[in-house]
């Protein structure tokens, strides 16, 4: 493992007020990280996954009817209730604030799958296949999760790592922006931040200064370092920030 | 903008890449499957990674990409981070790119056909004998019986394509599914421009939209989700949106308020707007433009278009119209924009002439966040814009390949089999056709009737430059250069056009003197070089190619369009009523189409990462569905993923589940575009498990366009594609329908116990 010359703590913003739900994240995801294609039998028997997801809620009927996007992805939490259910320690919390999935550690018992109020671990219920040709683009900085193992969102470390890497090559620091995971860079409409909360010149504190920010499922305490913007509605009740 | 991505970018020397255009057959396909080892790039290291620049070709807006090349393949796709239109970002199409290139149906040689038409029997020939073949079926037909027939084309190769039909003299006809025809009729009448505008939506503090779904596939669908991210959290305070379209779609899930509006009723909406607009709130408009507007004869002309009389037609209030022309008087950098359903029903010129004549009225006109104009290409002979025939030149097309007047006809990168509804008959039409020759880099629907493929490269293994279209407002070429070697023994049809000019000799040959495609895209960068302005200057031809190619295009910030002068056409006193095919009696609906999000018209049907990308409102994926009411539904007593047959105008009828919306007004029914294909490549996908595999690009529920009426948008000629009435029946077949959304994640209807929605701090 790469030695870090100072901590660091991975943190990314979703600006919900943003996101149109284009799918591009979950897309950009899918090629940086080598998941498996989802047939349409994985979404009928609800087992397709990416590690970034839009979801959509209803609101109202017509014709006052409201839909609301968000993207879910693995919230690596400080306080992460997938972590201490492993029985093989293939789930861990490494220094930089990431929470890290060991694949050849797993034995897949899907404990933390079951521990996870986000649901944002998955289960590859079979060895994932690609056509010959197809197999041309995937990612060689990222492993391919065979059978019977958990994966889920890793916040790109193979980026983290690459950057590092060059950094400490070249006897600086990271940049902040240097590098960002797949579904940050691909967003066009620059929903998801992400950086270094422990680096004071970070982009990403302008944005956790905003008093939208909430998290998910906050009262359960897992201290996430996903951290939201609330989506801002000119019908909604509650004024930002006086929540 | 953060172009953090610049420094991994690397100029391709030609030695790297050059080598476009293998000599025929004699290299073995299989070394060309992946980088041999042993005939490395000389700028190739392994485990190490490189960034080419190019053009992507995936929705047809001409944006820049960046590609990651590892060990001669290519891994991913991301925005360019200097290109004006991309700015490093991109959406889910350009994203799958990849899966174009590494698809595994690709064409892989020229084939000649051995059965018969259709029948699918073909046998590989080499380059040489399939040139040879065009050359003496052009040479024998008349060349006033011969057509190309192709996407609309832009730059250099636009320009060669233009050029070859002209020296030969055949028929150039450029197909677009999701035509155009009608917005940029309406842009030219109303704003005398000739170029599709830019609508600089980042600096708006308003948007009124009339069924343009911008934010899913509409135009440039990068562009305008950069910028509707900037309206709502950029510098300025946060701007609103209200959509105002039939369909419940993205952008309308997007905006502040979603307003339904009876189908081809938008225009009429739009001329009350102005009418509330000139009597109620004279002061905050251009006086100028009323007067225009209204022939110099005042608001009274308008009389018809009182809210009140246009609430019965269209739907919506007399208070929303007058809300939204209040709203559109208060805000000082509005902007009005239209497009989708709103322009394809048989008054869709005149739903937009109206729409788009509210911008005069706003004075949004050719002003930083409202209708900003495009410049002409910087140079002559470059075309900036697609060249499209509407509905009706297909239609006449097809009569005349029918009656046999057509010799031959060629197609590349068009595939109006499958995009003309059947009322049409073009299948049957293209066999009137004496000769078939496509140049489609997979067995599509036309493409399976050809006597005769030369296989395109994919982009991504061609030489090719773009002009944007629509631009971001000043000029732009962007480059397009090959990131991996060709696959398979293909040809870029820049090339083979070349070649066949080169035999057929004479005119032709001299209308195209360039030997190779390459040759001819350096021939435009050298003429870019002359120019000396930009964002790429060079003395030196070398290093000026090496630059655009490095940096994936040039640009002048200084060289914008300018604002024609004219002033808008009268708007019309009496409302043009929008006319319906299609059965009126029993459960008779609207019948709404919409762009799917992913695949678009349908071009991206055969990636599996596109088949797979959730709808992003009804989060459906792989199969075509009916969106229908739920208070309808309940009444007919349908349920999700029951089996609906839709009848249209003529009794033509196709099968698809339902999905059951909120969002969706009981005398309407919505389908999206895209699926449907019989003929574009069938492979397996899913685990190795036969009952879990499923096919990619054919079998994936109906095609919406098949059972459409070939009814015309007046004054366009374009397909009124949202012109039709059908009704529906239950088949008493149910199936289940593959979703994002169900039981394993949250309960989707109870949003706030999951996350906060809150008022912003000031508003309106």
């Amino acid at each position: 493992m790469v030695s870090t010359p100072r901590e660091r703590k991975w943190q990314m913003v979703v600006d919900a007020d943003r996101c149109t739900g284009c799918q591009a994240c979950v897309i950009a995801c899918q090629a940086e990280n080598n998941i498996p294609i989802n047939s349409e039998s994985h979404f009928q028997q609800k087992r397709a996954f990416t590690w970034i997801r839009i979801e959509r809620y209803w609101e109202g009927e017509f014709p006052e009817v409201k839909a609301r996007f968000i993207p879910f992805l693995c919230q690596h939490c400080d306080n992460a209730p997938c972590e201490p259910v492993c029985p093989v320690f293939a789930t861990y919390h490494n220094n930089e604030g990431l929470n890290v999935q060991v694949y050849n550690r797993c034995v897949g018992t899907r404990f933390c799958q079951n521990n996870c109020p986000y649901h944002a671990r998955y289960f590859n219920f079979w060895e994932p296949v690609w056509p010959e040709t197809l197999r041309n683009a995937l990612n060689p900085d990222v492993t391919v999760r065979g059978r019977g193992i958990m994966e889920k969102c890793t916040f790109c470390v193979q980026r983290i790592r690459r950057g590092e890497q060059d950094a400490k090559r070249e006897g600086r620091d990271v940049r902040d922006g240097e590098f960002q995971p797949a579904c940050a860079q691909a967003c066009p409409a620059n929903v998801l931040i992400f950086g270094d909360v422990r680096d004071p010149q970070s982009r990403i504190h302008e944005f956790l200064a905003k008093d939208r920010r909430f998290r998910l499922r906050e009262e359960l305490g897992t201290e996430t370092n996903v951290i939201y913007l609330s989506k801002l509605d000119l019908e909604a009740k509650e004024v930002a920030g006086h929540a | 903008m953060r172009t953090t991505r610049r420094k991994f970018l690397k100029w391709s020397s030609v030695g790297a890449l050059g080598a476009v255009v293998f000599g025929g057959c004699t290299i073995p396909e299989s070394a060309l499957l992946v980088q041999s080892p042993v005939r490395m790039p000389e700028d190739l290291v392994s485990g190490l990674e490189a960034w080419y620049a190019t053009s992507c070709g995936q929705c047809g807006a001409g944006e820049g990409i960046i590609v990651r090349v590892i060990e001669g393949r290519a891994i991913k796709i991301e925005g360019n981070p200097d290109h004006p239109v991309s700015r490093g970002k991109s959406v889910a199409m350009c994203q799958a790119g990849l899966q174009s290139l590494y698809n595994p149906a690709r064409l892989r040689a020229p084939m000649k056909l051995t059965g018969s038409r259709g029948s699918g029997q073909y046998q590989e020939i080499t380059w040489e004998e399939a040139y040879a073949e065009v050359v003496d079926s052009l040479r024998s037909a008349d060349p006033a019986r011969v057509a190309l027939m192709t996407e609309p084309l832009r730059g250099t190769l636009g320009m060669m394509a233009g050029k070859f039909m002209e020296a030969y003299g055949g028929q150039h006809l450029g197909y677009e599914a999701l035509e155009r025809t009608t917005l940029k009729a309406a842009v030219q009448q109303v704003f005398g421009a000739e170029r599709l505008p830019d609508f600089d939506i980042d600096h708006s503090d308003y948007i009124l939209s009339f069924g343009a779904d911008f934010l899913s596939s509409w135009l440039s669908p990068t562009r305008y989700n950069r910028g509707y991210g900037e309206f709502r959290q950029g510098g300025n305070e946060r701007g609103t949106l209200i959509q105002v379209e039939s369909r419940f779609s993205m952008t309308a899930a997007n905006a502040d308020k979603w307003v339904f509006v009876r189908p081809g009723r938008e225009g009429e909406v739009a001329v009350s707007i102005a009418y509330v607009l000139m009597t109620e709130y004279a002061g905050a408009i251009d006086a100028a433009a009323a007067n225009a507007l209204t022939g110099g004869q005042g608001a009274t002309v308008l009389g018809t278009f009182t809210p009140e009389a246009v609430a019965q037609t269209s739907g919506v209030s007399a208070e929303r119209i007058r809300e939204l022309a209040k709203a559109l008087a208060e805000h000082p950098n509005s902007i009005v924009l239209g497009g989708g359903s709103a322009g394809a029903t048989s008054n869709g010129l005149s739903n937009l002439k109206a729409i788009y004549s509210l911008n005069h009225l706003i004075g949004s006109v050719g002003r930083s966040g409202g209708v900003v104009f495009n410049p002409a290409s910087p140079l002559g002979d470059l075309p900036a814009e697609g060249k499209a025939g509407p509905f009706e030149e297909w239609q006449g097309l097809a009569d005349r390949m029918r009656g046999g007047q057509v010799q031959v006809a060629m197609v590349h990168g068009a595939n109006p089999a499958y995009g003309l509804p059947t009322a049409v008959g073009f299948e049957e039409a293209l066999n009137g056709a004496g000769k078939i020759i496509s140049f489609s880099s997979f067995m599509d629907e036309t493409t399976r009737w050809a006597d005769l493929i030369l296989p395109d490269h994919v982009y991504l293994e061609s030489w090719g430059d773009d002009v944007p279209e629509p631009g971001p407002g000043y000029q732009v070429v962007t480059f397009q250069q090959p990131v991996v070697r060709p696959l398979y023994r293909t040809r870029a049809f820049g090339d083979s056009l070349l070649a066949v000019a080169k035999e057929l000799g004479s005119s032709v040959a001299a209308a195209l003197p360039w030997a190779t495609m390459k040759e001819a895209v350096q021939e435009t960068a050298l003429k870019l070089q002359a120019l000396a302005r930009g964002s790429v200057q060079s003395g030196d031809a070398r290093s000026f190619w090496n630059a655009v190619l490095q940096r994936g295009g040039w640009w002048d910030l200084d060289a914008k369009g300018e604002r024609p002068a004219e002033g808008p056409p009268a708007l019309p006193t009496n409302a043009v009523e929008p006319r319906f095919e299609g059965p009126t009696s029993g459960a008779s609906f609207f019948l709404v189409p919409f762009v799917s999000n992913s695949l678009g018209d349908g071009k991206g049907a055969n990636l599996p990462w596109l088949q797979a990308a959730p709808d992003p409102v009804t989060t459906v994926v792989w199969h075509t569905w009916v969106e229908l009411s739920m208070s309808k539904a309940q009444e007919l007593g349908i349920k999700e993923g029951d089996e609906l047959e839709i009848e249209g105008a003529g009794g033509r009828r196709i099968v698809a589940k339902a999905y059951l919306h909120p969002g969706v007004s009981p005398d309407v029914v919505c389908i999206p575009t895209g699926q449907g294909h019989t003929h574009y490549g069938d492979f397996l996908v899913g685990p190795d498990v036969s009952r879990f595999q499923n096919g990619v690009g054919t079998g994936r529920g109906p095609n919406v366009f098949a059972p459409l009426a070939a009814a015309k948008v007046e004054g366009s000629g374009a397909l009124a594609w949202a012109a039709n009435r059908v009704s529906i029946r239950k088949t008493g077949n149910s199936g289940r329908l593959a979703k994002l959304e169900g039981p394993v994640f949250p309960d989707f209807h109870d949003v706030e116990a999951y996350w906060p929605i809150r008022k912003p701090e000031s508003s309106h």
